[in-house]
């Protein structure tokens, strides 16, 4: 006799599929990403590796390297768990962190009120940057008020893209800073406004920039953070002990050194002696 | 106007979407300037592109090896190489090249290398499809019009491309619809298209989901225009007994 399916059975798949969906669902409710290294040892961030001293490609190897991998490493080294590391572009980033194909973000995202509604944080920043225009020697722009009115590369997701607009000027957004960085070299825009750490590095050292300079104060100086999803606060209490470690023991005033990230923030230095002082 | 927007709003709401951000002028402002920038582009890149592809296609079909090899080569460099690289390769570099020859007087805006890459890009396909149309016009109606004392220019404007681009109608449709899609990559090189409005608001504000539904629902909208308006032109043209 043919086997023929009864219409229970014939929809058994989906049942089982529904479920197993629900079930994912309801598993991701509690505080994933601890209980993910805690159980199975594993820990997906993301990282920015726009080139420059915090994130990069080494040219030699093909491996990232900067402040932000070693940071990544570390945490996976005092949790016990094994770091995968994932480049994001500041286009992208937030959706990558939402969606969950990263549980940590450690990308130069600073701290602002809407993105602290938006996205969970660890309370302790790991640096502070604001931002600073590149801008031809010769150009007679010295302030950023004389930016009104003028065309400034960026880059899509940067938190500079609202102060600019307040000043008036008429921004373009490329997909990252090195697309922003070739536009302003070839006269698309007459500054292009990034964070300090990307802009002062190149200016001061690299001889295909010797035409340009950087323009002070910094923009909008805001704590870099480390971004988790909402509402993880297991994930941020236990990474805001590891960050004032860092702070406390130093780590992170030798590891920009060992960067070359110039000029040295005094916002390492100040953390660093508040928590050596508290003794946390 | 706004009074609409508001009900528009509300009523997304109920459905779990927050398009609050169409209330906000700067934002709708920026998304409307954003959608008009996209149809121009439709419209530059699509003329660009079916001037190109007729340019490319008598080309190759010239017989002139002299014509018809640098076309040759054209068309495979330009097809077998993506768009958006093309597109990095044409603003990046070769724009920065031509900005330290010329100075600051470099006329080429971003917006306007959007339109000559893309144009090429799909002229390279145009030119294929014409070229399948040239060559299924009859060996028997040329030699006809050769009979007529045609010149070799007469008998392509006036013999082939009419009857080419009755065969060709539907595959070149079908890239138009294609081009009004690819017309998204300007926001690559901060072209204002509506995608890059998008782009800006969305990494501003958490509204990912409802920014990418505008955005489907007005590139689905370009495209089917264009294709109506080739759906129009095929019944148009169409020659009893030759075809259909």
């Amino acid at each position: 006799m043919p086997y023929t399916r009864s219409p229970i059975t014939r929809l058994l798949p989906l049942f089982v599929g529904t479920l197993a969906v629900l079930g994912a669902s309801f598993a991701v409710q509690a505080d994933a990403t601890l209980e993910k290294i805690e159980q199975r040892h594993r820990l997906v961030v993301g990282v920015l590796l726009s080139g420059g001293p915090f994130g990069s490609i080494d040219p030699s190897n093909q491996k990232p390297k900067g402040l932000n991998v070693d940071m990544a490493e570390d945490l996976g080294r005092q949790l016990g768990a094994e770091v995968e590391l994932v480049p994001v572009l500041p286009a992208n980033r937030v959706q990558f962190l939402q969606q969950g194909k990263v549980d940590l973000l450690i990308a130069n995202m600073e701290w602002t009120a809407e993105r602290g509604q938006q996205l969970g944080f660890v309370p302790t920043p790991f640096y502070r940057v604001g931002g600073t225009a590149a801008v031809l020697k010769d150009s007679k722009i010295t302030r950023w008020e004389d930016l009104k009115g003028q065309p400034v590369c960026t880059s899509q997701g940067s938190s500079y893209v609202k102060p600019l607009t307040e000043f008036g000027a008429e921004l373009k957004a490329f997909k990252s800073s090195s697309e922003s960085l070739l536009a302003l070299r070839g006269n698309n825009c007459v500054a292009a406004v990034h964070d300090a750490t990307l802009i002062n590095p190149l200016v001061a050292d690299s001889p295909e920039w010797q035409n340009y300079r950087a323009i002070t104060p910094e923009l909008n100086p805001a704590p870099s953070v480390i971004w988790t999803r909402p509402g993880e606060t297991d994930t941020q209490a236990k990474l805001d002990t590891i960050v004032k470690g860092w702070h406390r023991t130093g780590w992170l005033i030798e590891a920009e050194k060992r960067h070359h990230i110039t000029p040295a923030s005094p916002a390492l230095v100040e953390l660093h002696d508040k928590f050596q002082a508290s003794g946390a | 106007m706004s009074h609409w927007l508001e009900v528009f709003v509300q009523w997304a709401a109920k459905l779990g979407l927050n398009y609050s951000f169409v209330l906000d002028a700067y934002a709708r402002d920026s998304l409307l300037q954003g959608a008009l920038t996209t149809v121009w582009l439709c419209l530059f890149t699509l003329v660009g592109s079916l001037l190109a592809g007729v340019t490319l296609a008598a080309m190759l079909t010239s017989g002139k090896p002299w014509l018809a090899r640098p076309a040759r080569v054209f068309v495979e460099v330009t097809r077998n190489t993506p768009t958006l690289v093309q597109l990095y390769c044409a603003f990046l570099v070769l724009n920065m090249l031509l900005t330290q020859a010329v100075g600051t007087a470099n006329p080429l805006t971003p917006f306007a290398w959007v339109v000559i890459v893309i144009s090429l890009h799909k002229g390279a396909f145009h030119a294929e499809a014409l070229r399948a149309g040239i060559e299924a016009v009859p060996a028997v109606t040329l030699e006809a019009a050769s009979s007529l004392a045609f010149s070799s220019r007469q008998l392509l404007w006036n013999v082939q491309m009419p009857l080419a681009v009755r065969f060709a109608l539907p595959s070149l449709v079908n890239n138009l619809i294609d081009l009004v899609k690819m017309t998204a990559v300007a926001s690559a090189i901060a072209v204002g298209d509506i995608t890059y409005a998008s782009i800006m608001i969305w990494t501003q504000s958490d509204n990912v989901l409802e920014l990418m539904i505008l955005l489907l629902a007005f590139f689905g909208l370009l495209s089917f225009v264009v294709n109506c308006v080739g759906r129009f032109l095929e019944a148009r043209l169409r020659m009893p007994g030759y075809g259909h």
